[in-house]
């Protein structure tokens, strides 16, 4: 922290004024400010406990649907649909959307699929190189919701939206099995014992080296921007690039393993342009895949500047990312909330009473009456929900009021999964509303996790998994995240 | 930095101090400050600071593409979900390119009005049966999804939305005399005739079907007793659906089903549709 000052001082140097007008404090502040905003979104990926959190909601969502449909997957995107695999055919051919379902109607391919789109969201889900399987978690979740579109409904329609971002976001960082290796790395061969090495202690050659490589490969190579085989990538170029030493950690295999076998599917993605997927998709994949080459190659043969430049480039679109996932949360709720604002019956405050008498959605009649039956509970939801999700976007601007506001309509979507039986929708959603919620929070609901399970299984370790509570996170200033 | 990083958390990204930076007394790693940077620590030892003028200029150049990439892109989602203004009735086609398929979204939930009526998909059956015809009564499909749904804490897309959402497409892609008004008209027919085949056939009526027909059920939902009750029509609107011929094809297994086997494929000429 004080570093980034400290560096943002350097890199604007005092514009010598000697006068030191008000103008020239202004511009010379403004500039501060400005280089200082630039080194902060090149130099971290922001937000580590909100992506992260961000890519459990969502991975855990889509498995646990994925789960709960694997009785009914076959006529949901697979051979006994009534949404054929042909009609799928000419629907795409005309959308050109994504599904690698359509490379075969086989059904064991369905299955291999489904299989797999499974499994990505559990590696997703643990943070198991998550720069891989965010991938394939994307690659699963376009697969099968675009084999049958008009199975979805806006729960399906967030994941697919957030799955995107999720590609370009370094989620992993904390909250993973990517950042456990990283420190188990770290805490095995570093000097520093399980305590963070600190800076000063670098030079210690060969395993200080191997530490903070791996330390931080982990996540730096794992999450960090590129992909599969970047931990390997880091962690092999940590022992090229430093003099490589006998006794350090193994080399990570694992990661170039995967790179591999994910280039092997590109190909066939690629062979299949024709019928499915547009082509900027298939250049982000290839690239995203180009990039996890290229960060295994510079870790390993240019760990200088290039090496940093690899870094910043993945910070910027890990930040962007957040910001575009945080920007489209705020979209769903104006839209939501501002159309309703034109309609009658949110007008007139009845609006929230029909939906409790509409067939579809009361898994409860008797619940959803009782509630129907209230007018004053009816139209207190009714303006409610309108307020709350007009005014959300503009309560970032208070932490206090965003907060309470959060809490607000994580509570409404929690009813909602219960009152109109849409359980996966409001799952979904309540993931996209915690990329809003407070670090302090999260890093605190994560040591209560943390003991509790340790509580569970004494046995093992006293400490320590989750994210390191240790320093400064309550101390943290406050951002539009945080 | 602060509240994300730096020491604190993960700290330690220990860096080995080959390398100073120019400006500061930290010492920075080479490529150790880079997973440095690169975990959730993200120790400021990296950043477009660390980098030389050439490399700086290479991040400058990503940081204005990347940022200009996340506001059109921020731009063009904005005007997808907008109603229909100056902008988007210009550059509209430019907005579905670059909005279509993938992020395509609708966020009218519930808006602007709440639907406010239950409307039930029913459909019936022609069979043959021992040499003769049979049709069967009227059998409510939506009746039997909301049954499943009934006590359900995790309803299925299945019962859900299948049959729903079915009925929205082949209604937003027909006329009001139920002729398809559009290239989606057709498949839409399609998916709601496969559906219904579906389900009729597990109704196993006995001998085969033949046709089916459907028709909606629409019932307004009784206007809340406090406001303007008793003013509601609560009759039903039936919307009826010509017979369709069903092919083997159309029913669950597709063709190579072992029950359509007895069914030449030349048997029913105008289904080709």
């Amino acid at each position: 922290m004080k570093r980034v000052d400290h560096g943002v001082v350097t890199v604007n140097p005092r514009a010598d004024l000697p006068g030191g007008s008000h103008r020239a404090d202004w511009a010379e502040r403004a500039g501060r400010g400005l280089a200082g905003a630039i080194q902060r979104v090149t130099a971290g990926a922001l937000g580590p406990y909100q992506s992260a959190v961000v890519r459990i909601g969502f991975s855990g969502a889509w498995l646990l649907f994925l789960l709960r449909e694997f009785p009914h997957r076959r006529e949901l995107y697979g051979p006994d649909g009534p949404w054929s695999w042909g009609m799928a055919r000419e629907l795409i051919a005309n959308n050109h959307a994504f599904s690698a379902l359509l490379w075969s109607d086989s059904a064991v391919w369905f299955e291999c699929v489904y299989a797999l789109a499974a499994l990505a969201s559990l590696l997703l889900l643990v943070g198991w190189r998550v720069r891989a399987t965010s991938v394939l978690f994307l690659v699963g979740v376009l697969s099968l919701q675009n084999r049958s579109v008009f199975m979805g409904d806006g729960g399906d329609n967030v994941v697919h939206l957030m799955a995107f971002y999720l590609v370009l976001t370094r989620c992993g960082q904390v909250w993973s099995l990517d950042a456990r290796r990283a420190r188990r790395r770290a805490t095995g061969t570093g000097p520093g014992g399980p305590g963070p090495t600190p800076d000063g202690a670098a030079p210690a050659p060969d395993t200080t080296d191997s530490g903070p490589d791996e330390a931080e490969a982990g996540p730096g190579g794992t999450e960090a921007g590129p992909g599969a085989a970047e931990t390997g990538a880091a962690e092999t170029g940590a022992g090229g690039a430093h003099r490589p030493v006998a006794g350090r950690a193994a080399a990570d295999r694992v990661g170039p393993a995967l790179w591999v076998v994910l280039g092997c599917g590109l190909p066939v993605a690629t062979s299949f342009a024709g019928r499915t997927g547009e082509s900027w998709l298939l250049a982000l994949f290839w690239l995203l895949w180009l990039a996890q080459g290229l960060w295994w190659v510079v870790c390993r043969y240019a760990p200088g500047q290039p090496r940093v430049l690899l870094d910043v480039l993945a910070n910027l679109a890990h930040n962007a990312a957040l910001g575009v996932i945080m920007a489209e949360v705020c979209l769903i709720y104006a839209t939501a909330g501002w159309y309703k604002v034109q309609g009658d019956r949110w007008q007139d405050g009845t609006a929230s009473y029909y939906p409790f008498r509409l067939d579809y959605f009361t898994p409860w009649p008797a619940l959803s009456g009782l509630l129907a039956g209230s007018g004053l509970l009816i139209m207190l939801a009714t303006y409610g929900t309108v307020v709350v999700q007009v005014a959300f976007p503009f309560t970032l601007f208070n932490r206090r009021v965003k907060n309470v506001l959060l809490a607000v309509m994580m509570l409404e979507h929690a009813t909602i999964a219960v009152l109109l039986g849409l359980p996966f929708f409001s799952l979904a959603m309540i993931a996209a509303d915690a990329v809003f919620l407070p670090t302090v929070f999260l890093v605190w609901a994560g040591h209560r996790l943390v003991r509790a399970r340790d509580r569970l299984r004494p046995a093992r370790r006293g400490k320590v998994p989750g994210p390191r509570e240790a320093d400064g996170e309550p101390a943290a200033p406050r951002t539009l995240v945080g | 930095m602060d509240s994300y990083g730096g020491e604190g958390r993960h700290a330690g990204a220990p860096v080995d101090a080959e390398h100073v930076e120019p400006g500061g007394p930290r010492p920075s790693a080479q490529s150790g400050d880079l997973r440095a940077t690169g975990g959730p620590g993200r120790s400021g030892g990296a950043g477009i600071q660390a980098l030389s003028l050439p490399y700086q200029v290479v991040a400058a150049v990503s940081l204005a593409v990347v940022g200009v990439l996340a506001a059109v892109h921020l731009g063009m989602v904005f005007l997808h979900v907008a109603p229909a203004n100056t902008l988007s009735k210009q550059h509209g086609e430019a907005v579905d390119d670059w909005v279509l398929p993938e992020f395509e979204q609708n966020w009218k939930l519930f808006a602007p009005n709440p639907l406010q009526q239950n409307i039930a998909v029913q459909a019936r059956a022609e069979l043959t049966v021992a040499g003769g015809r049979r049709t069967t009564g009227w059998i409510d499909l939506s009746a039997e999804d909301a049954a499943v749904i009934r006590g359900n804490p995790f309803p299925s897309h299945v019962t859900q939305n299948e049959l729903r959402r079915a009925w929205d497409f082949f209604a937003n892609w027909h006329t009001d005399d139920n002729r398809p008004n559009g290239v989606r008209g057709e498949l839409s027919e399609r998916y709601l005739r496969r559906i219904a085949a579906l389900r009729l056939d597990a109704h196993r009526e006995g001998g085969r079907i033949e046709r089916i027909q459907l028709r909606s059920a629409t019932r307004a939902v009784v206007a809340p007793v406090w406001s303007d009750a008793g003013k509601t029509d609560t009759r039903t609107y039936y919307r009826v659906l010509p017979w369709w011929p069903v092919t083997v094809a159309d029913l669950p297994g597709g063709a190579d089903a072992g029950r359509g086997a007895a069914r030449a494929a030349g048997e029913h000429p105008e289904e080709g549709r």
